[in-house]
């Protein structure tokens, strides 16, 4: 199921069993088209996208809004169907009809720019309940990991809070509490900070390179710059569903070879 | 002065006693057969209507315009109309299965009636529930089951339950209706009751009314309990 080897970083909350360098995520030639609506023509979201992530590496998707950074995102754990392509993601074939969705996507972190917290629970019962309802584990252990991921992430004082009492940088930390305790392979971030209060965007962004430091797989689509700079091992470009650079942050930022993301570049500072 | 009004007023309390024990087991009689009824049609009434309302909540093919065009047919014409319908158009098909005896006949109109209103306010309370509740579920691995049981529907609830109430009670008053296919319920009884003391109607109508209020209005408190407790450990505004 997963890569061979089995080194254990020992930092590392990425599943055992996937060796560092090993490809984690393998998109190819992915077409993606939303059909047209009583309200909207259709779109050809993703253009023949192809991407691979190692594991253990982090890479920071940027570029304009609508250029489909999360629709290549949410195809990576099958949210979003594709028309054509293949995605592999650890073994498992995205895109085989065969696969078992919710059984492959419990293996996948995903963390939302709304959070998506379940509103009628408290954190704590909402870092709970994916693991004893998916993961079918003990209430009792489930309870101690949950209290492990909400400390790692801060929370473990509001624990008893429900999510209208939270600011959204503490929502945004239980959801990423959430989606570890479910010890994903990989982690995917959608704008993560986009939705919150300036200052509570370094906490996130604190955890999310914590995360990064200790091995975790990572695809993060961001508008921070900053964080794209410090923390990406590959800066990926899209505009227009296509991707159009990719390479270091150092390539990208300082030596883009493509006039659109220079453009771009030149825009968000 | 005085005291002639008391003595009429005594003799006319006198009287109602007197029309309240003649009538009141024959009333009685009906009410039990309208809860029987209003139960039948609330129970089942609201498992088809649930049933359908969960469907029609989501977006699935064949299911909501189908579900929809159940709905538009029963909310667009009267009760009366589909009771007639199922009573005595039913049984010319010639299909042996859809001959049923009037009390049949009024259980499935009043079951089908409820399910119209419980299918409305089922499937707009899972709406209601923003789609990133959905979409946290699956992304951690729920499937659409267990995402609709432990997430979608406990939130639903609070939305549903108040509504209900009132759909309930439309229902328990709308059982009055199927005394025109022979059912003797306590409007029948009522009527019945009239033709043997034509004096009283205002009266006996009171009584009736009383035992109709006598059913709804607990029905209605019930409801508003549930919804109470439903919204306790619920979002709890900081
Ligand atoms: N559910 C949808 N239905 C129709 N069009 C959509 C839908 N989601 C996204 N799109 C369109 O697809 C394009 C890419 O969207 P998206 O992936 O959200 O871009 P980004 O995340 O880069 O802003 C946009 O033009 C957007 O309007
Ligand atoms: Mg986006």
């Amino acid at each position: 199921m997963d890569g061979p080897g089995g080194i254990d970083l020992s930092a590392a909350i990425a599943a055992p069993g996937q060796s560092p360098g090993a490809i984690s995520i393998d998109i190819k030639s992915v077409k993606k088209r939303y059909p047209a609506t009583a309200n909207s023509a259709g779109i050809v979201a993703l253009d023949d996208v192809s991407l691979t992530v190692k594991s253990g590496e982090v890479v920071v998707i940027i570029g304009p809004s609508g250029s489909g950074k999360s629709t290549l995102l949410r195809t990576i754990n099958a949210l979003e169907k594709i028309d054509s392509g293949t995605i592999v993601v650890n073994g498992d074939v995205v895109t085989n009809k065969a696969t078992d969705l919710p059984a492959f996507r419990s293996k996948v972190g995903m963390v939302f720019q709304h959070f998506n917290l379940f509103l009628h629970k408290t954190a704590m019962e909402n870092v709970i309940l994916p693991q004893v309802a998916v993961k079918r584990r003990s209430r009792a252990e489930a309870e101690a990991n949950a209290g492990k991921f909400l400390a790692k992430v801060g929370m473990l004082e509001r624990a008893n809070n429900y999510p209208s009492q939270l600011s959204g940088g503490q929502q945004q930390r239980v959801a990423i509490a959430r989606a570890l305790a479910m010890n994903p392979q990989v982690m995917l971030f959608d704008e993560a900070t986009s939705a919150l209060d300036p200052e509570t965007v370094g906490g996130v962004l604190d955890l999310m390179r914590e995360l990064a430091g200790e091995g975790m797989t990572m695809v993060v689509v961001t508008h921070e710059m900053h964080f794209a700079r410090e923390v990406a091992d590959r800066v990926v470009f899209m505009d227009a569903g296509a991707i159009v650079e990719m390479g270091t942050p150092e390539q990208v930022f300082r030596n883009a070879q493509s006039e659109r993301t220079r453009k771009f570049l030149s825009l968000v500072g | 002065m005085i005291g002639q009004f008391l003595d009429f007023l005594g003799a006319d309390l006198a009287h109602y006693w007197k029309i309240a024990a003649a009538v009141m087991p024959a009333l009685l009689k009906g009410f039990v057969e309208t809860l029987k009824l209003a139960l039948v049609g609330i129970l089942w009434g609201s498992f088809l209507g649930g049933t359908l309302g969960i469907l029609r909540g989501q977006h699935i093919r064949v299911a909501t315009p189908l579900i929809g065009a159940y709905l538009h047919l029963l909310r667009g014409t009267p009760f009366l109309v589909q009771l007639y319908v199922i009573y005595f158009v039913l049984p010319n098909t010639g299909y042996s299965w859809l001959q049923w005896d009037s009390q049949t006949a009024a259980f499935v109109s009043l079951g089908i009636y409820t399910s119209s209103y419980v299918t409305e306010i089922v499937s707009g309370a899972i709406r209601a529930i923003p789609r990133g509740q959905w979409e946290g579920a699956f992304a951690l691995g729920f499937n659409r089951l267990k995402t609709l049981r432990l997430i979608i529907l406990p939130q639903s609830i609070g939305l549903i339950l108040p509504a209900l109430g009132g759909v309930y009670v439309t229902l328990i008053k709308a059982t009055s209706i199927v005394s025109v296919v022979g059912i003797v319920e306590l409007m029948r009884q009522a009527d019945i009751s009239i033709v043997r003391f034509p004096g009283d109607i205002l009266y006996i109508y009171f009584l009736a009314g009383a035992l109709y209020f006598a059913f709804c209005f607990p029905v209605l408190m019930i409801v508003g309990r549930l919804e109470e407790r439903s919204k306790n450990g619920r979002m709890v505004r900081a």
